[in-house]
């Protein structure tokens, strides 16, 4: 997994809760980094659920509910580093379906080893869109994060519904309707 | 308090400690960029030194010229045409156009500039010795990445010898056509100097009847009969070889033939007798040709027709029917016909079937050599005794 992630990550626990959570989380998880984390490096997605474990644990809040929020924050991360990819598209649901046969190419162009999501349109019209998302991390709640900022992005909002394909949340179908 | 040192002292070790892994994995990073670089910098110049062997290696001159017109590139092949070496002495474009040609060269100049290329140039160009060279240019402009140009290049082929050729195909025409017209002078005199003596045994014969009358048994009378016919056949061979001779020794006319007024004219110089209908089609075309040729070449198939004609009711059918590109004309009748082993061979000159005396063979010569003229195919289907169709046609 990218370093941004875990620094974006941090940085955002230590804004919500505080340098002791993130102190916390860190010094419970057993890391291979210890911790050390920069946005330019590749680190073991296990790390990213033991520090997700322990913070919910901690705060009490679930899992999918903490990367909900920082998918959302995730967001603006890739609007400050990644203006161009978002400037060639006018629709939220133009640029959800072109994840994978757009977005997500280029970002392997610039990171090789990139650990990516695969995404499958079901069905989609103007207002409405269907999209499989499979991936080992089941990190659905990510990019529901990062879908509901899309609409923002673009100025509209949508009902998002989730349904689980596989119980474990590694394959999972977005259903979704733009208002 | 102390809790809260240990935390932020752990921060710092962390953020320390992150920075120096930032900074090895971009010295990795710019070793990595520098090897690919070194990588791309060898790749450049495996490819320009192709690229250069491509250039030097092409059969025909190859040739960069700046937009000012001074010439940057030459591979071999035009070093050798122009015989200058650029690298030593720098000449403009102008330098090696032939004055006469150099309105047409800035012309072709502006084309380039225009539409970014030019086509089959041809015109002459001075060696640096002072040869004067047909040259045969394709050229076109090369632009830099944001479309604007920076040059021109050129393909020039030396075409002086084709160019010769033409000059003396040209040449030899003209003389061509000098001795067709000798040729046809020769042909009148020939004919004429072949018919006298032809008169004067005419003459003879006729004085030696009179000279006799009464005196002359049967015999010598059809003797004399048999030497009048063949002095008329002579007569009649040599009219028309020297018809035959002039068809194509004179410019062949390319004008409107309106073919209905050719038949009503054909209707009274041709004598058809009684028992034979002649049935044509109400309109017949206008086509593009010579009109005293194409009054001969049906002149001479109905005469044809008429002459072979056998049976106590003779018809003949003239027909046309418009094909793309072409009229395919026919001519039917209902004469003696021709045997199959013959058609091959009745065009060639000379080859009479029939041996009468009003034949010589010449005709349908002359007939296969105005439908050649016209651009026109001509062939027949016949059956002995049962009549013969003429097919040929002649180009819209
Ligand atoms: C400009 C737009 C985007 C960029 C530059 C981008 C880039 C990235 C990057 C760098 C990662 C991390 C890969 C790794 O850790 O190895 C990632 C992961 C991910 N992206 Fe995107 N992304 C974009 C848009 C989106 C959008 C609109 C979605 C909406 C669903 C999305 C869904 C995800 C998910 C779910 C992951 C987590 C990996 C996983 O689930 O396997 N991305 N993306």
């Amino acid at each position: 997994m990218k370093g941004i992630v875990f620094t974006e990550f941090l940085d955002l626990v230590e804004d919500k809760f505080g340098l002791e959570m993130v102190d916390y989380i860190i010094t419970k998880s057993d890391l291979e980094s210890e911790g050390v984390y920069t946005a330019i490096g590749t680190y073991s997605f296990s790390e990213m659920l033991q520090l997700l474990k322990h913070l919910s644990a901690r705060t009490e809040l679930s899992i999918d509910k903490l990367l909900l929020v920082y998918g959302e924050h995730f967001f603006s991360v890739l609007e400050t580093s990644y203006p161009g990819l978002l400037a060639s598209y006018k629709d939220p649901i133009e640029m959800i379906s072109s994840i994978e046969n757009h977005i997500h190419v280029e970002v392997r162009k610039i990171y090789p080893d990139a650990e990516l999501p695969t995404f499958t349109v079901v069905d989609r019209s103007e207002k409405m869109l269907i999209i499989d998302y499979t991936s080992s991390r089941a990190m659905h709640h990510f990019g529901l994060g990062l879908m509901n900022k899309t609409f923002e992005h673009f100025d509209s909002t949508a009902d998002i519904v989730l349904e689980k394909i596989k119980p474990d949340g590694t394959e999972v179908r977005f259903v979704i309707h733009k208002n | 308090m102390n809790n809260e040192i240990d935390i932020l002292k752990r921060a710092l070790a962390r953020e320390k400690s992150a920075r120096k892994s930032a900074e090895r994995i971009l010295e990795e990073k710019s070793r990595d960029l520098y090897r690919i670089s070194q990588k791309l910098e060898t790749l450049l110049a495996e490819k320009s030194a192709q690229l250069q062997g491509v250039f030097e290696n092409i059969i025909d001159a190859y040739v960069i010229i700046g937009i000012d017109g001074d010439i940057l590139k030459f591979n071999d092949a035009a070093k050798r045409l122009f015989e200058y070496n650029i690298d030593e002495e720098p000449i403009n474009v102008v330098q090696l156009i032939f004055p006469e040609d150099h309105e047409y060269a800035m012309n072709s100049f502006l084309d380039l500039k225009k539409y970014g290329y030019f086509k089959n140039y041809e015109a002459r160009v001075l060696t640096k010795s002072g040869e004067v060279k047909w040259v045969h240019i394709n050229a076109s402009i090369v632009y830099d990445v944001g479309r604007v140009p920076i040059a021109a290049q050129g393909i020039v082929r030396d075409i002086t010898e084709i160019k010769n050729l033409e000059v003396q195909k040209e040449k030899l025409l003209k003389k061509l056509e000098g001795s067709n017209d000798l040729l046809q002078e020769y042909a009148h005199i020939v004919s004429h100097d072949l018919k006298s003596p032809l008169r004067s045994i005419d003459a003879l014969v006729h004085w030696i009847k009179e000279d006799n009358q009464g005196q002359l048994d049967e015999t010598t009378i059809q003797n004399f009969k048999l030497i009048e016919t063949a002095l008329e056949k002579m007569e009649l061979l040599i009219t028309d070889l020297l018809d035959y001779a002039s068809i194509g020794a004179k410019d062949t006319l390319k004008e409107e033939v309106n073919l209905n007024d050719l038949m009503r004219d054909l209707q009274s110089i041709l004598f058809i007798p009684d028992h034979i209908k002649v049935i044509m089609p109400k309109k017949m075309p206008t086509v593009i040709g010579d009109p005293i040729k194409l009054q001969q070449l049906f002149q001479n198939l109905i005469g044809n027709a008429i002459k072979f004609s056998d049976k106590t009711k003779g018809e003949i059918n003239i027909d046309v029917i418009e094909l793309e590109g072409y009229y395919q004309f026919s001519i039917k009748d209902n004469g003696i016909g021709i045997d199959q082993k013959f058609h091959n061979k009745i065009f060639e000159i000379f080859h009479s079937l029939n041996k009468s005396k009003s034949s010589t063979g010449i005709g349908l010569s002359i007939v296969k050599k105005i439908v050649d003229m016209h651009g026109g195919k001509i062939w027949l289907n016949s059956e002995l005794d049962f009549g013969t169709t003429f097919y040929f046609t002649i180009e819209k």
